[in-house]
């Protein structure tokens, strides 16, 4: 009996081997299928052409929303960066230079009244992607001012503090005049109307047919992506559009998939399944994967800046001596060897000088004496000076990512030279932001991209942005209210050369008072199979990623 | 005289004899042998990792012993550097010694595996046995709120209790020992349904023993070999749960080293710096291992079926 069952089993297991190695049955043929001629059906059949797709994997677990208005986080502005346009834009693969997009032309302002005018003729002709609810219409002066008015609305804008006080009307079809109380400059005016955050365009009447709500995971713009489709927690679809006003683009298509684990992205990189992944922001992985076959890596700006904040009104951090104690403790090389060159380099004044005008360089800070270089000596003494000589204890939360973990932990070992024991706690990313907006964090690790020093310096040095209590609550988090003249002054500065003056005068005063230290700036880091051509140079996006335009191809 | 004491002695005779027999047994076990053995060698890494018996009388703070190096030391220059004479394990993401970083991991998982095996096990023994000694509604209650905890997987579970609770070492024992209570509840009930149909139960009854007398008394200490046993089992996977909570971010707060943070810390890193991860990984390998192969050993001793 025992021997049948075996023998039985034994059979079953080789048919069943057998099975595995037989080739795949091909797929039967529909039965209603009319006989083919003999002729036609020895003739090949012609292979429809296999769309072109764009296979990207960001770090993202998921997608937060698609409405430009709310994007924040670097996959939401990615995928709308492809979606919408607006009056001007940042060159392709180079955030420092502005061209028109959606207008004609970079217009000059006028002063009429005492008020700065700004006026735009837009493109004729420029198409707003079909939707379930409407189809393809002509964007107009209507949906210009729809959007900027969106904008500035507090209730439908992540972005309305930086509307205030401006105005925007429709001269005709294709006019636009943004009026501004208080003039100001132009490297301040146009990044209100380019293609980051409150800039984007977006088309008034799908927005109004299908609601505030379904437009965050269906958003229609005039970009040279359309949506097609979104699946929560794996990817987002995003198909060409063939009226795009610079032509179709040469992708069919976009598949933005999330992907939150570095080794799966590399993997699928490596074996092909991938085309462009986010990389790891560190010196050793850049030179690993250079090394691979067939891929290239890409290291580029805008460089987030990792900065380190003291909430001035917690003891012992409200003394001046102990700020500058922690600063003397800490060295900036320490930081920068976790992550390494070319991902990262060093920052000396709270606007990165690298990127932006208004920074103040290494020379200027060294000259200064406002470079804090580290001293450990200097800092045990005036930590005993302020009453410290043992130190003392601090607790701080932070995210568990590596770009906030890093640097806290870094910290956390440096200042222990000193007898400062930092106590942190580790949540998840989104935790951590909201718990650093209620002002539970002492010492605040804060790693950011801003447009200009004005965005900078309002944000996280102006009074009304401090956390909890600022009259716009933003991210003060030293609760600061010392260069409000300053930042004010500037920004009313026409003159760029005073402008510049002003702003570096308001950051010589945060580091005379050790409001905050500034660390290091982090470039992105992409990798990509060699047949892709993103169609520009790469120098810097500030949508952070290398941006897929019309112009990308895929030459397999 | 001396036909009282020969009274007396008699039933340490028979004691030691007892425990003479369950000692061969268990030393003719070898896996459970070679179980005592790894678990020895572990315990002993995390008592002499540094000195602080020693700094403890000299008023200081404690130096690396058994570690090499200080495993809170960052050297970020050569971070992720590999094994070489001096670093055995290499460097981690931070520039420290890997070695050093598994060896004082040890007492964090030890700590959690035991304080947790022991709030559990005290919960679980007071809530089964008061299950199965009064019986009736009380009975129905408890036990059915033990099946609902038991519904849920262990890694669930403890998430659960700390993202009540909050990580850290404390929150982790309790919540790692929140999960465990179910189980000896479960065994503890069985058991004390068994042991209170013995006539010695039903003698001290009726010499008036009450409830909590007999409970204690007769009950408790008849039940324990089973509760020693699932302890010693459940040790592996208190340290197991202990490690996939701080692989995900929820255990011990940086830069305490635990073998779970190491692991997710050197993720990053697989490729290029695998030793990151390994060593750690190798760490509660043979660390479940030995409680695994000890608890299978005593079950073995101690339970008359196994025996059989």
């Amino acid at each position: 009996m025992k021997r049948t069952v075996l023998a039985i089993s034994v059979l079953l297991l080789l048919l069943v081997a057998l099975s595995a190695c037989a080739p795949a049955a091909p797929p039967a043929a529909p039965a209603e299928q009319p006989a083919q001629p003999a002729e036609e059906a020895a003739a090949p059949p012609e292979a429809p052409a296999q769309p072109v797709v764009l296979r990207y994997a960001d770090k993202a677990a998921d997608l937060g929303t698609m409405d430009p208005h709310f994007a924040a986080a670097t996959q939401d502005r990615n995928l709308v960066d492809m979606v919408f346009n607006a009056l001007v834009r940042y060159k392709p693969g180079d955030g420092s230079v502005f061209e028109p997009d959606l207008a004609v032309e970079l217009p000059e302002p006028e002063l009429v009244d005492g008020k700065q005018v700004w006026t735009f003729k837009l493109r004729e002709g420029v198409m707003c992607h079909p939707s379930e609810q409407v189809p393809a219409y002509e964007l107009t002066s209507e949906d210009v001012v729809f959007s900027l008015q969106k904008s500035a609305n507090p209730d439908t804008s992540a972005y309305a503090g930086e509307y205030t006080g401006m105005t925007v009307e429709a001269l005709d079809k294709y006019t636009v005049q943004i009026t501004l109380e208080n003039p100001i400059s132009p490297v301040l005016f146009f990044p209100k109307v380019a293609d980051y955050a409150g800039g984007f365009i977006i088309c008034k009447k799908p927005y109004e047919a299908m609601g505030a709500d379904a437009f965050k995971t269906h958003p229609v713009g005039t970009g040279p992506f359309m949506f097609d489709s979104y699946s929560p927690q794996e990817k987002v679809v995003l198909k060409a559009n063939p009226d795009y006003f610079r032509g179709r683009p040469k992708l069919d298509a976009v598949e933005y998939r999330f992907m939150p684990e570095l080794n799966s992205r590399e993997l699928g990189l490596k074996s092909g399944e991938l085309d462009v992944i986010n990389g790891a922001n560190e010196g050793q992985w850049v030179e690993r994967m250079s090394g691979e076959e067939g891929i290239l890596v890409d290291v580029y700006g805008v460089g987030e800046v990792a900065t380190i904040h003291f909430n001035m009104t917690v003891p012992p951090l409200d003394d001046v001596r102990v700020r500058k104690a922690i600063a003397y403790a800490l060295d900036r090389d320490e930081f920068l060897a976790l992550f390494g060159p070319p991902v990262a380099a060093n920052v000396y004044s709270q606007v990165p000088a690298q990127f932006l005008p208004g920074g103040l360089t290494e020379e200027e800070v060294k000259e200064l004496g406002l470079d804090y270089a580290v001293d450990r000596e200097k800092a045990k003494e005036l930590l005993a000076e302020a009453g410290y000589p043992d130190g003392f204890s601090l607790e701080v939360v932070s995210s568990e990512r590596e770009s906030y973990l890093k640097p806290y932990q870094s910290m956390q070992a440096q200042l222990a030279e000193i007898g400062i024991d930092l106590k942190i706690n580790v949540v998840d990313h989104p935790s951590m932001h909201q718990l650093i907006r209620q002002d539970v964090n002492p010492i605040v690790v804060y790693v950011a991209w801003r447009p200009n020093a004005d965005v900078y310096l309002t944000r996280f040095y102006h009074s009304d942005s401090i956390v909890v209590t600022g009259a716009k609550p933003d991210t003060n988090f030293s609760h600061y209210t010392g260069i409000d003249d300053l930042i004010e002054a500037a920004r009313i500065e026409l003159d760029p050369e005073k402008q510049i003056q002003m702003w570096k005068e308001a950051q010589i005063k945060l580091l005379e008072d050790m409001v905050s230290y500034p660390l290091l700036y982090m470039q992105q880091v992409t990798a990509r199979r060699d047949y892709v051509d993103y169609g520009h140079e790469l120098k810097s996006v500030l949508a952070l990623y290398p941006q897929i335009t019309e112009n990308t191809t895929i030459n397999k | 005289m001396t036909e009282a004491t020969q009274t007396w002695e008699a039933p340490t005779i028979q004691l030691r004899s007892q425990r003479q027999r369950l000692w061969r047994t268990f030393v003719r076990n070898r896996t459970a042998l070679l179980g005592l053995f790894l678990m020895l060698i572990v315990v002993f890494t995390a008592i002499f990792a540094d000195d602080w018996f020693i700094a403890v009388f000299e008023g200081r703070e404690a130096r690396p012993l058994l570690a090499p190096h200080d495993p809170l030391k960052q050297d970020t220059r050569n971070r992720l550097a590999a094994p070489s004479s001096e670093h055995p394990m290499g460097l981690d993401s931070y520039g420290r010694d890997t070695l050093s970083r598994v060896i004082y991991g040890a007492r964090v998982s030890l700590a959690v595996g035991i304080a947790s095996v022991l709030i559990g096990g005290v919960l679980g023994a007071l809530l089964g046995l008061t299950a199965g000694f009064l019986g009736g509604r009380v009975e129905n209650i408890l036990m059915r709120v033990t099946d609902v905890l038991m519904a849920f997987p262990s890694l669930i579970m403890g998430l659960m209790v700390l993202a009540v609770l909050g990580g850290g070492l404390l929150n982790m024992i309790l919540a790692i020992g929140i999960v465990l209570s179910p189980t000896f509840a479960r065994v503890a009930h069985g058991t004390t349904l068994s042991v209170k149909q013995n006539q010695y139960v039903e003698a001290a009854r009726s010499y008036g023993a009450g409830n909590l007398r007999i409970a204690i008394r007769h009950i408790l200490p008849n039940i324990t070999s089973e509760l020693v046993v699932l302890a010693s089992i459940w040790t592996a996977t208190a340290i197991r749960v202990e490690a996939n909570l701080s692989f995900i971010g929820l255990g011990i707060s940086p830069p305490t080293p635990a073998w779970g943070s190491m692991i997710r810390d050197g993720t990053q890193h697989l490729f290029n710096a695998p030793w990151v991860s390994l060593f750690p990984g190798l760490a509660i390998l043979i660390t479940v291992l030995a409680f695994n192969l000890l608890g299978d050993g005593l079950r073995d001793i101690l339970d008359p079926r196994m025996q059989q």
